[in-house]
């Protein structure tokens, strides 16, 4: 038995017919790959080896097809994530305005380095390009949700508050 | 037709050709790292840039089309220019570090260096570095070399159709990889180490071992499969550093098999000295006692010959002349693999080439494990598959072929007649039929609806079938054959008498054994039972190894400890245990000599190999038999030998004058008609045994490489479908013919249900001789 055939996680057969919905729309159901990746990472929270093969195994596609896509855009996670992923950009206009002081206050107050989850697997802090919201610089992207002109005592009150939450978003 | 000026030349190609093609195909030098002609084209290296009149920048000349009119300039100061940006631009976190480096002497990246780099590098900053890989036990990476051409990429993609190598990550953290630290799936995996046109992927087995300029090149034919590719052996003194495929040959590539199987040349198992047996053991002897023993072992004795059918045409003929000479009336086998004793009812070899067969409408594999048993005729079915034509099969298990068959059915092998039966139904209800096809289906009593795939296949305006080792070695084969024969006689695509199946032969040489041994041979099988039974005194095993390989391990075993076995061979193999004598023969690396393949093409080998110890050409060998068994030798050079082979064969007449390309046929018996067998099956399991790429014949299973090789890509030894098991996998007992044995079994579901598979090695290897067993408890 080959490796690909392993128990693998498996998607929700509503999951599976938007898949199927989305493969019809292209000529090839590789094209169909980047949102059915984005798909995964939703369900899967990050895209581990094991749900890569899983998507592979849906299109068709060898696993290696599957690996160059991922590895190539920094928005699918090979890791588990924090609860709160804590994406700062840190490109000219934010780091005019204290992305990088902020980034290191960041790493300090959770002890942890750039692209680390703390031990109790509430916060990942990774830097990442231009957000394109440089008006409201500088930009934390905490999960799906934008926070502009955010300073270390914004960050304080965010950590403080999450943490009463204990872990639920 | 297009015409276009290089460099101010005028010249013609095919529309549709690229610049770079059209420049390589008349001579004009262009540089290039990513261009392959085997593969898609990837431009991206940015090396083969050319100037066009009326462009306003360079363009990629091999992803560029020709146009009529279009002048093209290769070499001009901008280019130069050009080239040395690119090349600093490749060399940027490229290590240097040739003087270490095994493709030092014959890179690309070197060579353009020197051509086209600028003498000095401006790059002070940081170079990156890249983790390497463990891609498996034939190639070995540095990918810190690595300018990411992605002819590996392609290679794998395309080429060999495990898609087990990608690019990973992007900008300046690009990297080459394969899967996550797992071998390399393919069995064509050594051509990467060939297409690397950096030192990034090197061959594991030759690493740091010698340099290209130190090594002497030797043209050969390649005998590990009746492909029979054309070879180069890479020799430093009488040591092979590598083996790889000639640069002109017929196939751009070869299989690991037949690339890495070197290292048996000096493995224990070479038989490099006379040996006789002494208290027990086989110690070295002169070539006169050796001979000396042979001869009291043989003289007026009723002997028995088994041979390989790999040898050289020569060293085949001259085993003909020395039974002629001396044991006239011998029993005389070489095929290991047939069950059907029926006298000459079939002959083996393809009936078109594999060009043919490539370009034909409809491709049918029936009954091979084609990727293992042809790795070389499978690529180009890939191809075929990747270009859109159809390639059916039908079988008794989803064989790995690496890139989906169009159609697929499972049968087991008891049914082949059933579905031929079933095809002829469906031909002659169109309108198509053949004289005696009539006949042969009323002979079988059930249709079976895996036929309707045959039978589409050849209302087809051209058809191969690929007949395998399933039917081969079936009890009923004589008949299946002439029954597909009949087939694509009736479909028009062959002619009444003769074959239109290509039935793939078991090893080198097919046509010429039927020309040269047609009316003396007879079954391995029947010879080993002659043995058993007091009608033989003695065995003469000339290179084969009827233990380790073949249908009858078993007869051969209780053969051997009847009669005493004279070994002539290059390789020992498990057989020479039993060895009273061992002369040594030349392997096919070292000696001068013919070869033919199953498509029928003749290979003449002119500069072999110095010998390794004391061993001689296998002519010379049985010419000094037939010396000392006190005959007239027949021939004493090669020439004289020769002329005894255009007696046998008159189509080699011309094989050693003339440079053409020369294709003999095999002579057939072309009266016999074969009806199916009605024999009702007795049991209730069909047993194949499996064939293994790294297991079967003695040099591949003497070569540690391919071993290593055979461990990383094992199935169980015994495999069935999980509902023949009913559940209980694990150690089962199998009631066969010759008794009872306990045996491990394992479960796929690609196998078809009602079928043991069986691998010729461990405890199997004796249940391999069976065609029909039970499982004790019985079968879901």
């Amino acid at each position: 038995m080959s490796a690909v055939e392993q128990a693998l996680p498996q998607f929700s057969s509503k999951r599976l017919e938007e898949i199927k919905t989305l493969i019809a729309r292209y000529p090839h159901s590789r094209s169909a790959l980047l949102p059915v990746l984005h798909m995964a990472q939703e369900d899967f929270e990050y895209l581990s080896m094991d749900v890569q093969k899983l998507v592979a195994k849906t299109l068709g596609l060898h696993l290696m097809a599957v690996r160059e896509v991922v590895t190539f855009y920094t928005m699918f996670r090979e890791k588990p994530c924090g609860t709160y992923l804590l994406e700062v950009c840190t490109n000219a206009g934010c780091m005019l305005n204290g992305a990088d002081e902020l980034v290191r206050h960041l790493c300090d107050t959770l002890e942890i380095k750039v692209g680390g989850t703390t031990p109790d697997g509430l916060f990942t802090v990774t830097e990442v390009e231009c957000a394109g919201a440089c008006a409201g610089a500088p930009v934390v992207q905490i999960n799906n949700a934008y926070h502009e002109k955010v300073d270390a005592a914004h960050m304080d009150v965010f950590i403080t508050e999450a943490r009463g939450q204990g872990g639920k978003k | 037709m297009t015409a276009l000026y290089i460099n101010d030349e005028e010249v013609t190609v095919t529309p549709g050709t690229s610049i770079l093609e059209a420049c390589r195909e008349n001579g004009a030098e262009v540089p290039y790292f990513c261009y392959h002609p085997e593969l898609s084209v990837a431009a991206n290296c940015r090396m083969c840039l050319v100037e066009i009149e009326g462009w306003n920048k360079p363009a990629a000349s091999c992803c560029t089309p020709v146009a009529e009119g279009m002048k093209v300039r290769t070499q001009t100061e901008a280019l130069e220019k050009d080239r040395e940006m690119m090349m600093e631009y490749l060399l940027i976190h490229h290590p240097l570090d040739c003087p270490v480096c095994d493709q030092g002497g014959a890179c690309k990246l070197q060579d353009y260096a020197v051509e086209h780099g600028a003498s000095h590098g401006r790059y002070a900053e940081m170079k990156r570095a890249v983790v390497d890989h463990d891609l498996g036990p034939f190639v070995s990476t540095c990918m810190t070399r690595c300018i990411h051409c992605t002819r590996c990429v392609r290679f794998a993609d395309e080429v060999a159709g495990t898609g087990d190598m990608g690019v990973l990550d992007r900008g300046d953290h690009m990297r080459i990889d394969g899967i996550v630290e797992d071998c390399l799936s393919s069995e064509l995996s050594g051509n990467l180490s060939d297409i690397c046109p950096v030192g990034a992927l090197l061959d594991k087995p030759s690493h740091d071992v010698s340099r290209p300029w130190e090594v002497t090149r030797h043209k050969s034919t390649c005998t590990q499969c009746p492909q029979g590719c054309d070879i180069t052996i890479e020799s430093r003194g009488d040591e092979v550093i590598r083996i790889r495929p000639e640069k002109d040959g017929m196939e751009p590539w070869i299989c690991d098999r037949g690339r890495y199987v070197y290292d048996a040349f000096r493995s224990e198992q070479r038989i490099l000295e006379p040996k006789v047996r002494e208290s027990g053991g086989l110690v070295a002897a002169s070539w006169d006692d050796a001979i000396g023993r042979a001869v009291e072992l043989m003289k007026g004795k009723r002997v028995g010959i088994v041979f390989s059918p790999d040898w050289s045409v020569e060293g085949l003929t001259s085993i003909r002349l020395l039974n002629d000479a001396v044991f006239e009336g011998a029993k005389v086998a070489f095929d290991l693999h047939r069950r059907d004793m029926r006298s000459f009812a079939f002959e083996e070899g393809l009936a078109m080439t594999t060009q043919q067969i490539e370009d034909s409408g409809q491709v049918v594999i029936l009954g091979s494990d084609l990727r293992q048993r042809l790795p070389v005729l499978m690529q180009r079915l890939r191809k075929r598959i990747n270009a859109g034509k159809p390639v059916s099969r039908i079988g008794a298990m989803n064989y790995r072929t690496n890139t989906e068959p169009t159609k697929d059915s499972l049968i087991r092998p008891r049914d082949w007649s059933a579905v031929i039966a079933f095809a002829m139904q469906q031909v002659s209800g169109l309108g198509k039929t053949a004289a005696g096809m009539d006949a042969w289906m009323a002979g079988v009593e059930g249709r079976h609806e895996a036929g309707k795939l045959l039978a589409d296949a050849l209302m087809d305006d051209s058809c191969a079938l690929l007949v395998g080792e399933e039917i081969r070695s079936h009890e009923d084969a004589a008949a299946l054959i002439y029954g597909l024969d009949l087939l694509m006689r009736a479909c028009g695509h062959a002619e009444a008498g003769k074959d239109g199946r290509n039935l793939i032969s078991e090893g080198m040489n097919p046509q010429l054994l039927s020309s040269v041994f047609g009316d003396v041979r007879t079954s391995a099988g029947e010879l080993f039972d002659a043995a058993s039974n007091g009608e033989l005194d003695v065995l003469l095993l000339i290179g084969s190894d009827p233990q380790g390989d073949g249908l009858f391990s078993v007869q051969a075993k209780q053969a051997m400890d009847k009669v005493p076995l004279v070994q002539v061979g290059a390789i020992s193999g498990q057989i020479s245990e039993y060895a009273e004598v061992q002369l040594p023969a030349a392997a096919y690396s070292e000696v001068e000599g013919s070869f033919v393949n199953m498509e029928g093409r003749i290979r003449v080998a002119e500069n072999p190999l110095s010998s390794l110890g004391a061993e001689r050409p296998l002519w010379k060998v049985m010419m000094r038999l037939i010396q000392d068994m006190g005959g007239d030798i027949p021939a004493v050079n090669l020439d004289e030998l020769r002329a005894h082979v255009i007696r046998f064969a008159p189509q080699m007449e011309h094989a050693w004058r003339s440079s053409d390309e020369l294709m003999i046929t095999a002579a057939r018996n072309n009266t016999a008609t074969h009806a199916s067998s009605t024999k009702a099956p007795s049991r209730s399991l069909d047993l194949i045994s499996r064939y293994s790429m790294y297991r079967e014949g003695a040099w591949v299973r003497a070569s540690d490489l391919l071993s290593e090789a055979g461990c990383l890509h094992a199935l169980d030894d015994v495999l069935v479908h999980p509902n023949t098991l009913a559940g209980a996998e694990g150690e089962r007992v199998v009631r066969t013919s010759s008794g009872e044995q306990s045996v491990h079994v394992g479960s796929r579901e690609d196998v078809v249900p009602g079928v043991l598979f069986v691998a010729k090695r461990g405890v199997a290897g004796d249940l391999s001789s069976e065609s029909e067993v039970d499982f004790v408890g019985g079968a879901a």
